[in-house]
């Protein structure tokens, strides 16, 4: 009997693949011989864009390299800015982008656990994270006017100062019995289990050779949250996830516990906000701003890994080059390792749960 | 074996237990056309002008070149241009303006028939016309 390899493209278009990926397989009957992702589709030219937009008419846009977790991006804009001009931030304007930060971090996670369940064939959970997604995209849009491409934090601080803290208390009273309700749908389920325990196994050398961070790493028995090491989250008691099963199960067990301890940083910040007093905050005039020149960079703990940002400026008002670093890109790229010899059944279920968003990977 | 085979019988029912229980509540779904929610003042929706001094401040923050202006000889603006094929609404020619003429309203269904209708003239620019 002779037997022939077969080629097999698994996307772009592929209801699970989230975004635009194309995956290359080299298959053996069912088993994965060699993985080649093939990425770009989403490309919107990011960084060029940069070099030729004032440092304003680009903040709006940084929204959109992940437009589940904008938040994030736009801080770093921010931050780059802010210590480019030497202007240190009020207490209250960094816990107001720490409660958002976190609530973004929860509207994140819960998405992947719908997508990831929907990857393995379940419905119902899908529904229901929505539904809690749905009341942080409501109060993001309540305190700054759209539900995804928020442009809230600016050069200095916040648009605004923040309201409705009322509906933050009902997130976050309610949100740790939905939790609950899809770990009894999900943890313990055998189906569930059998799909994903030691599958997709990445060892703690793999990761790291790979760069990956954030909960993957965390999975994977490694110590590295950049949120104990950030200014921003100074004066917040909250520790790292970490879990040492390696697998698509801790992977998806390590963001359902992170989702608890956001929650956790929430009511610190909830704390801290409903006695503050209202918001004084000195802004960074936007018209001809001008960065000194010089190299500047800042990194945040994203939901997806470490992000970061790189600029250079050569003293004019538009940075001479930007580089966006985005925790999904790596993750891409991990899976020509972690896809060998894994069966064609369980590529998706691998692939989802490292939870790779691709507008944060084509950029 | 007796007590595996006990505990996957026990989270399957647990689970199919939950997703059961949903079938007795309401509806967290609205039907759209016939019925819309309520929105909060701060939407950023369709824009409106009233009042511009012509500074260009606007036109200098906005990301995507959405906004022209005229001005006559005496310094008042007598055309202003949104073009909402380019806006991409994100408010800040809105919160740059140092005399509030621009509004964030919370119109959002801007489909049109024909193209030039996403062209938002305010001609004078002080009232919306």
């Amino acid at each position: 009997m002779t037997t022939t390899r077969l080629k097999l493209n698994l996307g772009p278009q592929h209801p699970s693949t989230h975004g635009v990926l194309r995956l290359l397989l080299e298959l053996e009957g069912e088993k994965i011989l060699s993985c080649e992702p093939d990425i770009g589709y989403l490309h919107r030219g990011m960084e060029k864009m940069a070099e030729k937009l004032s440092y304003i008419q680009y903040l709006p846009l940084v929204d959109r390299i992940d437009y589940l977790a904008g938040f994030f991006y736009s801080e770093l804009l921010c931050r780059i800015v802010e210590s480019a001009c030497g202007i240190e931030i009020p207490d209250k304007v960094k816990v107001i982008r720490v409660l958002m930060l976190e609530l973004n971090r929860i509207a994140s996670h819960l998405l992947w656990v719908g997508a990831f369940l929907m990857d393995l064939g379940a419905t119902s959970p899908y529904f229901y994270v929505f539904r809690e997604r749905e009341m942080i995209l409501r109060y993001f849009e309540k305190i700054t006017g759209q539900r995804m491409m928020y442009n809230y934090f600016i050069f200095g601080g916040v648009r605004k100062d923040i309201e409705f803290l009322e509906d933050v208390e009902e997130i976050i009273s309610v949100l740790p019995s939905k939790i609950d309700d899809y770990e009894k749908i999900i943890t313990d389920n055998p189906i569930f289990i059998r799909r994903t325990e030691n599958k997709g196994i990445l060892s703690p050398d793999t990761a790291v050779n790979f760069a990956i961070t954030g909960v993957n790493l965390r999975a994977s028995g490694v110590d590295y949250d950049c949120r104990h090491t950030d200014e921003l989250y100074r004066g917040f008691d909250f520790k790292s996830i970490i879990l040492d099963g390696k697998d698509a199960w801790s992977r998806y067990k390590a963001r359902i516990l992170e989702m608890r301890e956001s929650i956790n940083i929430i009511k610190q910040a909830l704390d801290y906000l409903k006695k503050s007093n209202p918001l004084e905050q000195r802004l960074i005039p936007p018209i001809n701003l001008k960065l000194p020149e010089g190299d500047y960079y800042a990194e945040i703990e994203a939901p997806r890994g470490l992000a970061s940002c790189y600029v250079r400026s050569d003293g004019e008002d538009k940075p001479y080059r930007l580089k966006w670093r985005t925790g999904s890109y790596y993750s891409v790229n991990l899976l020509r390792r972690i896809l060998k010899g894994e069966y064609l059944n369980d590529a998706i279920a691998i692939a989802g749960s490292l939870d790779i968003i691709l507008p944060e990977v084509d950029k | 074996m007796c007590i595996k085979v006990f505990n996957s019988v026990k989270a399957l029912w647990e689970g199919m237990w939950t997703v059961f229980k949903h079938l007795f509540k309401r509806a967290v779904t609205l039907e759209y056309p016939e019925k819309r929610r309520k929105l909060n003042d701060a939407f950023r929706g369709k824009p409106l002008v009233e009042g511009c001094i012509g500074c260009g401040i606007c036109k200098r923050v906005c990301p995507a070149g959405a906004i022209e202006y005229e001005k006559n000889e005496d310094g008042k603006v007598v055309f202003y241009k949104f073009d909402l094929k380019k806006c991409i609404f994100c408010g800040n020619c809105a919160f740059y303006c140092p005399k509030g003429a621009i509004k964030m309203t919370d119109e959002y269904e801007l489909a049109v028939q024909d193209k030039d209708g996403l062209n938002l003239v305010y001609k004078g620019g002080a009232e919306n016309d």
